[in-house]
């Protein structure tokens, strides 16, 4: 398990982060909202696309 | 360093000025010198010396100190700069050198700048009350000068001359002093100063390295005659200060390749700093007023902190970085990793104590804050890639520093069972135990609408999440969750955040459920949600109380009953049941096959389906059916006879084609595959399998599969529904037919979010524990998982379409 902020091993006491700092800069991202994820429109469209008539993966959620 | 290349005043006995009272000495020794027990007034001792043996340096006129601790405990150190003056001092009467031996408050380094003597224009010994002291505190001193090609020699014994300054012989080239002292000690003699003479090699080696690193090109040399093996260290470093950092981190990772180095004067103040950050959390800043450390700072300090938090500031406004990242850093951030070495030479410094542990001579803080305001933005202006990465390093200080503060504001703002502090979006549910609450995360609002009204009030709890969507560019939007969904989020689980604060044994419901819309946006509230959760809640994974609910895809309604089915496989297993209903498979030999045992046939197409769906895309899926069907994959068939394999495989071909398409012909290929090939309407038409492919485990499985029910196949068949029927050539003809079959009569219903669904529904499918399916997500591989988040959030497309593709975290199916 490597930390999620500096790549470093993780530590169990901190997982998956390495130290308490980490921890706290990945919580600060989230209370500032510093995690995005772009939305493209070729993924929207990629979503209206139906599915083959196929088994899909076991475990989807939707 | 002070400039050589300006010939100082002359330095002979009248620059000498007298303070008397070296008696005093001895009573306090503890005032002049330090500690007497601890052995930092010892080590004090050597320190005195060596300072003198540095101001000659500094003035440019040695270039080597050498410092040696006898065998017999006695300590010498020798430098090759002038020679102390052995002339006559004017007004006592002896010479020079005894005056500078036996008074207080006798040196060179008291006709500072305001007297014009300047024989020194700075210095680091303890005001001139140096070499005095020592010879004070010794049983014995000897002091040998080299000046004027001859050497002289003195002997004192307890601060007091028992041989008077005297020329012992010639001595042509050579300059210098050594003065070579035997401590006082408690060894020696009861009423000796310090209680041992136990020198430290390495307290010693530290301190002179200091030195050696501040007096750059200054050759120290350090020597321990006592181990019967003598060790012997040269400490010499052109780098100066710059290098005296790399030395200091020498065992972490600076996140630039070189330190930054500035130097200057500002009204006579020379100020030379050398500065990096390295990865770790620590502040190292040592602050050096003419060679000697500041414990605890003072006003070069002050100059330096301010200049750096505002510069860097500066550069964090103008060049972008502070307004993309919300958040406000202080000095403290600014300095995390730092390792700074900030070196002042200062004519008469003011310290706040004896020990001179805090500068606070007040001219010195503009000096240093104007260097540092103006080079250190020099540097950053020409260096963008080092200054990206420290503002980057800095602004995660303060994010981590920020985070911890919130944490602990969002988690005592309130306590669990204070219902009215909960987020006014939260409809809470009216169980209190824990273990029977669930908590429903429902993304958009009219969804969270109908889930308010579907659920059931006396244990669900529905919160509304939206997802905030953020126009970054023209034509580039991200999605987060806002900073007040993640604080309402905390605020309704009860178990607070932070690594400090969080507690699981506070949360207020046992089931957390993510209800997202099952689309893309949906499917990247899902991951964000998922990925907060296992960063920052990983009990709450863990314990086993987090799930994905499943909504339905689809709703099918024949005449007056409606189905809801979850998925595609569950919408196709719907319609083959529909399509078997009263449908007849008819074989070519006249058998009948209707029923269950037409279920088992379609079953054996749709494992038929799968296995051909692992082949390669390039292969023709139609020729691969078809040569399966004909035994072509059998084992060792290939290796047989091939051609006759290629001509049974054409002939199936033609068999199955219309009357006017046949002519298909077989051929064996250089990798003994096979070619199949007819003429179409004039134009050849070639469908290649490959030796390889042929030989293939696909191939393999696809022939167990085939065998199975290959009589079934084995020439065309009619599956026969109503007054309906359909050509079989294989088992994906029969699979289209009977799907079709199966939707006649349907109405089928996508949904594309779960706001499509009215509350009944919703309660129906969803939330009704007897009938909704939810996912519990179990965290098997914590690195994978977060990986992909991470792929997500990057910019690349590839890794992030196949992330769509194969969804999120590994959760495992939980029927209820």
């Amino acid at each position: 398990m490597t930390c999620p902020i500096c790549g470093k091993p993780g530590d169990p006491a901190y997982r998956p982060f390495c130290s308490r700092r980490c921890a706290d800069v990945d919580l600060g991202r989230w209370l500032t909202e510093g995690y995005r994820v772009p939305v493209r429109p070729e993924e929207e469209d990629e979503a209206e696309r139906p599915d083959l008539p196929d088994d899909p993966p076991q475990g989807r959620p939707h | 360093m002070a400039d050589a290349a300006k010939k100082p005043a002359e330095y002979g006995a009248e620059s000498i000025k007298v303070l008397k009272g070296l008696e005093a000495v001895r009573k306090r020794p503890g005032m002049y010198i330090g500690d007497t027990d601890d052995g930092s007034g010892l080590h004090h001792m050597v320190y005195e010396v060596v300072d003198n043996g540095i101001d000659e340096a500094l003035a440019g006129h040695a270039t080597a100190v050498t410092v040696k601790i006898h065998a017999d405990s006695s300590v010498s150190v020798r430098d090759n700069g002038r020679g102390i003056p052995v002339d006559m001092h004017p007004e006592e009467g002896v010479s020079a050198a005894e005056v500078i031996m036996t008074q207080l408050h006798a040196g060179g380094k008291f006709n500072n700048t305001d007297e014009g003597g300047n024989a020194y224009k700075v210095s680091g010994g303890l005001h001139g009350v140096g070499v005095s002291v020592v010879n004070a505190l010794s049983d014995w001193l000897e002091l040998r000068v080299w000046r004027n090609d001859k050497e002289y020699y003195a002997r004192f014994e307890n601060g007091e001359t028992v041989e008077h300054v005297r020329e012992v012989g010639p001595a042509p080239g050579q300059k210098g002093t050594e003065v070579r002292f035997m401590a006082s000690s408690k060894t020696n003699r009861a009423d000796g100063t310090f209680s041992n003479l136990d020198y430290s090699f390495k307290t010693l080696e530290t301190r002179l390295r200091e030195l050696a690193f501040l007096n750059s090109g200054v050759r120290i040399i350090i020597e321990d005659e006592r181990p019967a093996e003598p060790v012997r260290t040269e400490l010499f470093y052109e780098g100066g200060v710059k290098e005296f950092v790399k030395y200091l981190d020498r065992s972490k990772t600076p996140v630039m390749p070189e330190p930054i180095y500035m130097v200057g004067e500002k009204n006579g103040i020379g100020v030379e700093i050398a500065m990096w950050w390295n990865d770790s959390y620590h502040e190292t800043v040592l602050p050096f007023t003419n060679n000697i450390p500041q414990r605890d700072g003072g006003t070069h300090l002050a100059g330096f902190r301010g200049a750096l938090t505002r510069t860097i500031n500066a550069y964090a406004q103008s060049s972008g970085i502070a307004k993309k990242e919300k958040v406000d850093f202080t000095g403290d951030d600014a300095r995390e990793g730092l390792t700074c070495v900030l070196s002042v030479k200062v004519p008469d410094p003011k310290f706040s104590s004896q020990t001179k542990d805090k500068l606070v001579s007040s001219e010195v803080r503009p000096a240093v804050e104007n260097l540092v305001n103006e080079k250190l933005a020099e540097w950053f202006e020409e260096n963008p890639g080092p200054s990206k990465v420290i503002v980057g390093k800095i602004i995660e200080a303060a994010l981590a520093r920020e985070a911890a503060r919130k944490a602990r504001e969002l988690t005592r703002r309130k306590t669990a069972l204070d219902v009215a502090s909960l987020p006014g979006k939260l409809a809470d549910c009216q169980e209190r135990d824990p273990a029977k609450s669930e908590l429903f995360l429902v993304e958009g609002d009219s969804a969270g609408g109908s889930a308010k009204q579907g659920r059931s009030r006396s244990n669900q709890a529905v919160l509304p999440l939206r997802g905030k969507i953020l126009n970054v560019e023209r034509a580039r939007f991200d999605r987060m969750l806002s900073s007040q969904e993640i604080g309402t989020l905390i605020t309704a689980l009860g178990t607070g955040i932070g690594r400090d604060e969080f507690d699981i044994g506070k949360l207020r419901y046992h089931k957390v459920v993510i209800m997202t819309d099952a689309d893309v946006d949906g499917a990247h509230i899902r991951t964000l949600l998922l990925t907060f959760f296992f960063r920052q809640m990983p009990e709450l994974i863990e314990g086993g109380y987090l799930y994905i609910a499943q909504p339905p895809l689809y709703k099918v309604a024949r005449g007056k009953s409606e189905v809801y089915l979850k998925d595609q496989a569950a919408l196709e297993d719907y319609l083959i049941e529909m399509g078997i209903e009263g449908a007849v498979l008819r074989l070519a030999d006249g058998q009948e096959i209707a029923g269950a045992d037409l279920a088992r046939v379609i079953e054996g197409a749709r494992s038929f389906r799968r296995v051909l769906e692992a082949f390669p895309t390039h292969y023709p899926r139609g020729i691969l059916e078809q040569a399966a069907l004909a035994g072509a994959f059998d084992p060792g068939r290939a290796d047989d006879d091939l051609q006759l394999v290629a001509d049974t495989v054409a002939k199936r071909l033609d068999m199955i084609a219309l009357e006017y398409e046949r002519g298909w012909t077989g051929r064996i290929t250089q990798d003994h595959g096979i070619r199949l090939s007819r003429i179409l309407r004039g134009v050849e038409e070639l469908r290649t399998l490959d030796g390889a492919v042929l030989r293939s485990g696909e191939a393999r499985r696809l022939s167990q599969i085939s065998g199975q029910t290959r009589e079934v196949y084995q020439r065309p068949a009619r599956l026969v529904r109503k007054d309906r029927e359909q050509m079989i050539h294989g088992p994906i003809d029969l699979l289209k037919a009977i799907l079709s079959e199966g939707e006649k009569g349907l109405s089928l219903q996508r949904y594309k979010g779960l706001g499509e669904m009215n509350p009944e529904q919703l309660w129906e499918t969803t939330l009704d524990p007897e009938a909704r399916t939810l996912l519990q997500v179990k965290v098997d591989d914590l690195a994978e998982a977060d990986d992909i988040f991470t792929k997500l959030m990057g910019d690349v497309v590839e890794p992030r379409r196949e992330f769509i593709q194969q969804n999120a975290l590994s959760v495992e199916n939980l029927d209820f």
